[in-house]
């Protein structure tokens, strides 16, 4: 009996993320309009709706409306799957982030190694992208995009590890449990176990200054140049709904999740989400790109080593 | 000698995060501030007096001495005039709005101030036609005078 | 992997147009690339997408007629096209100009340099990537030069503002304080380029040792303006040949050290602090008078041809006018500073990346207006 509620309120919580997640990316996009406006002394959208609140549904209404072109050499398997690649693997993340206490859609004893093995799907979808679009221009921006997601994966996960092993668990929910009192980001160690994890996420999500992929002004649009339509919209609320993502698993993992005081656990979530959510979109629209190669150096040369020393010193810390 | 390297590692790191952080101050503080942009078109910037916009003219002055048609750069200005005993008046003032580059050359060589230049500068239109304007015609740019702010 | 099976990889090079319609390259200008992975291997360009044959109409044209050709030339800096031109005749007819005509004329050309560097620096920073704050601070600044402009003379953009004698109108009223308050405004502003740009380690380390040029190469490729000062040779007609007013104010010329990209780009912001300092002295001195002339006089000069230069924002703009005595000149022939800037581009990428290619390409600052004319 217990496990057939279990399950039917596994559905019902699964349903509710999913129409939170396509509210969330429609919210997003309005959100970095708005706040890379202001950043630029100016408006941005302001007419559909109130200050253009409106404006998402407009683009989306659009973007249905349009032709969907298929260039003709393309690989016809290859360049049809490519968006769906990129996006299902987002949302399947979705599955183990706490929004409240009992919120979740379903708390796995390896949340973290599901996220992290979900996650790394996605480069394959834009490979596909780049490969199957049959466009010089674009199989330039897949490689390099290959070659940065698979590099910022190693800080990236040694970041989450030292938070696993303060926790001594994999599960998000004991995670934040193990912080009601004491949130993870007031340890030194885990502060810059914040830092690496930051960079790394921006570098995994294609932002800037890690947005070589789509740099417009080397490779007019990188991976997805012959995407047009709905296609098109998916690539760009899976990057919108990758941005939700990491900040969510941060606020998790370091910022206490759902705990605070007298507010509801809901509403701390998505407050402290969606701050990290602003910082990120503040970067980007402060910062120059960052060219591949240096890129690659930083990563290797810089994130995975300070990541190391930070799980030495974390375990050391744990064992005295 | 390799801790010497690292110190220095450490340094350029330091200094190259505290750059970043500082870039990052001036972009909030903009954020904060006002913007500085005007909802166009229902907030509009009134034109001051010597803008240059479309042609326009005062027939009642004109002593049709030809000067703006020989200055104009483009040649879009055409006149015909009538002689009636010594005097001549116009008879049409043909204006090209699609070869004018809106030098002011015509205002200024004008003894009399009859051709001038307006406000108008929303300019587009469908037709092709609509580009050869008639001068003498009182109501020609009625279309477009009301857009405009004062 | 042993060295006998590398040699059986077949590798191929890729041509690559990065063709006139692109984002970054400024105007229509096609790049012929050969790459080699991300190397490019050859850099051949392609101009002339944005003739509008200027030399050839200026026989068809009284001197009068041709100052508002000279605005399409370099559109950014239009004031400093009609000073150029218009001087070169008044040097053919021995024109003297009257002093408030003068120091209107080099307070108009300096405000004209600094809108002319904020579009340099704004779109440099947009090609690097930091995508568009830059240039909307950098845009924002030069609103306030073109409203300006707008009461001065009429149009924001292709001003036709200078006569052969003098200038179109004179300054309206409170002009003045309008041009003071905005120095004012503008120096923190230079400052805080500095701070969210100029020492940013993103923007140096792609900046830093990129698309180097050395002084001989420089001046053998008659390389002008703020390039060839970033690359350590101190020359600038300003001071080096004194045309208008302009040996009586003190203004510094900053010099590079290295000659790559991130020199090139920091001469500019400090020529900005320094036009700022010109204007300020220019317009605390302005003297009374009349500066306008009339616009129907004919002119028949009669030369076997005259050279005169001029500092444009982006190099050495030279008008060569020959006149057979007649209302049209026989040949005007327009050195154009960025066309011999674009000229040396090649030699300079040759093994640098595609994004290095673009920002040398956007740090040697060249408008297509120009080059094609």
């Amino acid at each position: 009996m217990l496990s057939i509620l279990g399950f039917i309120w596994m559905l019902i919580v699964g349903l509710i993320v999913l129409g939170f997640i396509a509210g969330s990316a429609m919210f997003l996009i309005w959100m970095e309009r708005k706040v890379s406006a202001h950043i630029q002394s100016r408006f941005g959208p302001m007419r559909v709706g109130w200050h253009g609140v409106l404006q998402s549904i407009a683009d989306a209404v659009k973007l249905l409306l349009k032709e969907d072109i298929r260039p003709a050499g393309v690989d016809k398997l290859v360049w049809w799957l490519a968006p769906f690649v990129v996006v299902v693997p987002s949302v399947m993340v979705f599955v183990v982030i706490p929004f409240g206490k009992s919120l979740i859609v379903k708390d796995l004893n390896v949340g973290i190694l599901y996220i992290m093995a979900v996650s790394s799907v996605g480069v394959i979808g834009i490979f596909m992208a780049g490969w199957g679009s049959n466009n010089k221009y674009s199989l330039l921006g897949g490689m390099r995009s290959a070659a940065q997601i698979i590099s910022y994966e190693i800080p990236l996960v040694l970041s989450m590890i030292v938070v696993a092993m303060q926790a001594s668990s994999l599960s998000m929910q004991k995670i934040v449990a193990a912080q009601s009192g004491h949130w993870y980001i007031l340890h030194p160690n885990l502060t810059l176990a914040f830092v690496v994890y930051l960079i790394s996420a921006t570098a995994e999500v294609n932002r800037t200054p890690f947005d070589i992929p789509e740099a417009e002004s080397e490779l007019v649009s990188g991976f997805h140049t012959e995407y047009s339509g709905m296609k098109f919209a998916m690539f760009f609320i899976g990057e919108y709904t990758n941005v939700f993502i990491i900040s969510a698993i941060a606020t998790t993992l370091f910022w206490g999740g759902w705990n605070g005081p007298i507010l509801p656990p809901v509403v701390w979530f998505l407050i402290k989400t969606y701050g990290i959510v602003f910082i990120l979109m503040w970067a980007r629209w402060t910062f120059p790109r960052v060219r591949v190669d240096q890129l690659m150096g930083f990563a290797w040369k810089a994130l995975t080593p300070i990541s190391l020393v930070n799980l030495a010193i974390t375990g050391w810390l744990l064992l005295r | 000698m390799a801790i010497i390297k690292m110190i220095n590692c450490a340094k350029n790191l330091i200094v190259g995060v505290w750059s970043l952080i500082k870039g990052l101050v001036v972009t909030l503080k903009y954020f904060f501030r006002p913007t500085v942009t005007l909802q166009y078109p229902t907030e509009k910037q009134p034109m001051n007096d010597r803008f240059r916009g479309l042609v326009g003219l005062h027939p009642e002055k004109c002593i049709v001495c030809y000067q703006c048609v020989k200055i104009c750069p483009t040649a879009c200005l055409a006149i015909t005039n009538k002689q009636e005993d010594k005097k001549k008046t116009l008879e049409t003032f043909k204006y090209n709005m699609e070869l004018c580059c809106f030098c002011g050359f015509c205002q200024q060589v004008c003894p009399t101030g009859a051709i001038t230049m307006t406000n108008i500068y929303e300019i587009s239109v469908f037709d092709r036609k609509k580009f050869d304007i008639n001068l003498l015609n009182v109501g020609k740019y009625d279309e477009w005078t009301h857009t405009l702010v004062k | 992997m042993d060295t006998t099976q590398t040699k059986d990889i077949y590798t191929e090079e890729f041509l690559i147009n990065m063709g006139p319609q692109h984002p970054s390259t400024h105007g229509v200008l096609c790049l012929e690339l050969k790459l080699d992975g991300e190397f490019v291997k050859e850099c051949t360009p392609h101009i002339g997408y944005l003739h509008r044959s200027m030399e050839k109409i200026a026989e068809n044209r009284t001197y009068t007629q041709f100052i508002p050709y000279t605005d399409r030339l370099d559109y950014v800096a239009s004031m400093n096209n009609n000073l150029g031109y218009v001087m070169a005749v008044e040097k053919m007819l021995n024109l003297e100009v009257s002093q408030r005509a003068q120091y209107i004329r080099v307070i108009v050309a300096e405000l004209n340099r600094i809108a002319s560097h904020l579009i340099a620096v704004g779109t440099f920073a947009q090609d690097l990537g930091a995508f568009a704050t830059p240039l909307f601070y950098c845009f924002r600044e030069r609103e306030k030069i073109l409203d300006i402009f707008d009461q001065i003379c009429g149009n924001r953009l292709t001003y036709n503002y200078m006569r052969i004698g003098g200038v179109q109108f004179d300054f309206p009223k409170g002009i003045d304080e309008k041009i003071k308050d905005f120095v004012k405004y503008m120096r923190p502003k230079v400052d805080d380029y500095d701070q969210l740009l100029t020492y940013n380690t993103i923007f140096l380390s792609r900046s830093k040792h990129i698309g180097v040029l050395p002084k001989e190469l420089a001046i053998s490729y008659s390389v002008t303006g703020p390039n060839l000062r970033a690359s350590g040779v101190k020359w600038d007609l300003r001071k080096d040949e004194p045309y208008l007013v302009y040996d009586k104010f003190e203004f510094d010329i900053p010099v590079g050290k290295n000659g790559d990209s991130w020199d090139r780009y920091k001469i500019r912001i400090e020529e900005i602090r320094q036009s700022l300092r010109i204007v300020e002295q220019a317009i605390g001195a302005l003297p009374e008078g009349d500066p306008t002339v009339k616009v129907g006089r004919i002119h028949k000069p009669s030369s076997s041809g005259i050279y005169f230069r001029t500092e444009n924002p982006r190099g050495e703009l030279g008008f060569y006018i020959v006149g057979d005595g007649s209302v049209c000149p026989y040949r005007l022939k327009i050195r154009s500073p960025s066309f011999s800037n674009l000229a040396v581009i090649p030699e300079l990428v040759k093994g640098l990346k595609i994004a290095d290619l673009v920002c040398v390409l956007g740090s040697f600052d060249i408008l297509m207006g120009e080059i094609d004319r």
